[in-house]
């Protein structure tokens, strides 16, 4: 019976857990992935691991990571299963479409293009700082990155994305 | 000490960067504070755009997730379907709560301003003591004295929480400070917002501060003052969270 509670209450700890996380994680994934119905599929799989593997994770205040950890290496093992055809960016872009149209602010529909265009290995980092809110220690711990790394790709994210939305770069510095 | 190079190297990596050394250079440095004004703007634009609304509802999920092979599973445990039900709850759920547009809490803090346009004005008129206490008493804080004239105080719903929406009469004009004791900031954060320009900066145990003006005049620095001295003068009535 004791065991029967303590089996809810962690049912029910994990889901609320799920439940708060997963936007951001769909987001997260949608953006390392660039595909909205990839970046589901990845969830849906992270949940399900994460699930099985729930007793090791140790700190609930590193949850974030936790399941950032699971989807990238869900969203690697999507490479394995598949071999996907070379990138066409304008074709993501169309694909996505709706996905990346903000009615309310046309320039946020194209910063979304702009930063579809830009490379992974600057994406995925601007990403985590961004929208994820990680430290520069935490996402170089993700990456498997040194923190000067990190800012090296972080800043060229930034400088590219600007030129890409044809925003006034005159004060911006060289590399 | 710094140089203009390195500065704008540093903020393109970390925008709301608050090392001291940076903040100095800023401050004495015209161009570097038109560059981080309009850096800050763009940050501003990139979160929401990364905030992506997916536009889902619950039904459409089907469909989609039909684009990709299924999996073949089976569910030969308890825990296993149960798992699977959290899954699709959800994935309803999720749909449902993504198919609202996202937005940062910068950006809400600024449209929630919209909806309270008399707050603004400037005067030297308190709010009367019983409201002031009123609201704030909800929250389980009080301002220590020596804060300034509070013009405003109302307590209004904002992500689904009441929260103390104060206005502060300050050398700089008024100054809103929007007590979010549930939202949860990791770090201090800058905003420039639809024509409101501040700060959100996390308050140990008690959620966050955002203490916000009005138009372009007043510089992030002075606001972060500001933030620190309104931190300073909150007395919190409840055991932190």
């Amino acid at each position: 019976m004791k065991d029967q509670v303590g089996g809810n209450h962690k049912r029910a700890r994990f889901q609320a857990l799920c439940q708060s996380l997963r936007p951001d994680l769909l987001r997260f994934a949608f953006w390392l992935s660039r595909d909205r119905a990839l970046a589901e599929d990845v969830v849906q799989e992270t949940m399900l691991r994460a699930w099985k593997a729930q007793d090791s994770l140790l700190d609930e205040a590193a949850v974030k990571p936790w399941f950032l950890t699971i989807i990238r290496r869900e969203y690697a093992r999507s490479f394995e299963r598949k071999r996907f055809a070379t990138v066409d960016i304008d074709e993501l872009v169309a694909q996505e479409e709706p996905m990346l149209a903000a009615a309310e602010e046309q320039n946020l529909a194209e910063l979304r293009a702009a930063l579809f265009r830009l490379p992974d290995e600057y994406r995925e980092p601007l990403v985590l700082q961004v929208l994820m809110g990680f430290s520069t220690a935490e996402i170089a711990r993700e990456l498997g990155l040194t923190g000067a790394a990190v800012l090296t790709r972080l800043f060229r994210a930034r400088k590219q994305l600007r030129v890409l939305c044809g925003e006034d770069t005159s004060l911006d510095p060289p590399e | 000490m710094i140089d203009c190079t390195r500065y704008r190297q540093a903020m393109l990596a970390q925008p709301h960067d608050a090392d001291p050394a940076l903040r100095e250079h800023r401050e004495s440095c015209r161009d570097c504070n038109l560059f981080t004004e309009r850096l800050l703007r763009f940050e501003s634009g990139l979160e929401r755009a990364l905030r992506v609304a997916l536009p889902d509802a619950a039904g459409e999920v089907v469909p989609l997730r039909a684009r990709s092979p299924p999996r073949r599973r089976s569910f030969r445990t308890g825990w296993q379907a149960w798992a699977a039900g959290v899954l699709m709850a959800l994935m309803v759920a999720g749909g449902l709560w993504l198919g609202v547009p996202g937005s940062s809490l910068a950006a809400d803090v600024a449209t929630h301003m919209q909806e309270e346009p008399q707050a603004w004005r400037r005067t030297d008129l308190p709010v009367p003591s019983a409201a002031l206490q009123s609201v704030l008493r909800d929250s389980h804080l009080r301002l220590a004295a020596g804060l300034g004239i509070v013009s405003y105080a109302n307590s209004c719903g904002f992500r689904g929480h009441k929260v103390p929406h104060l206005v502060i009469q300050t050398e700089s004009g008024p100054v809103t400070v929007m007590v979010l004791v549930h939202e949860h900031a990791r770090k201090p954060v800058q905003f420039d917002e639809q024509g409101y320009r501040g700060v959100i900066v996390p308050v140990a145990g008690h959620g966050s501060l955002a203490v916000l003006t009005q138009g372009p005049d007043t510089d992030l620095g002075t606001i972060e003052q500001i933030a620190h001295r309104v931190q300073g003068a909150i007395v919190w009535t409840q055991e932190p969270s």
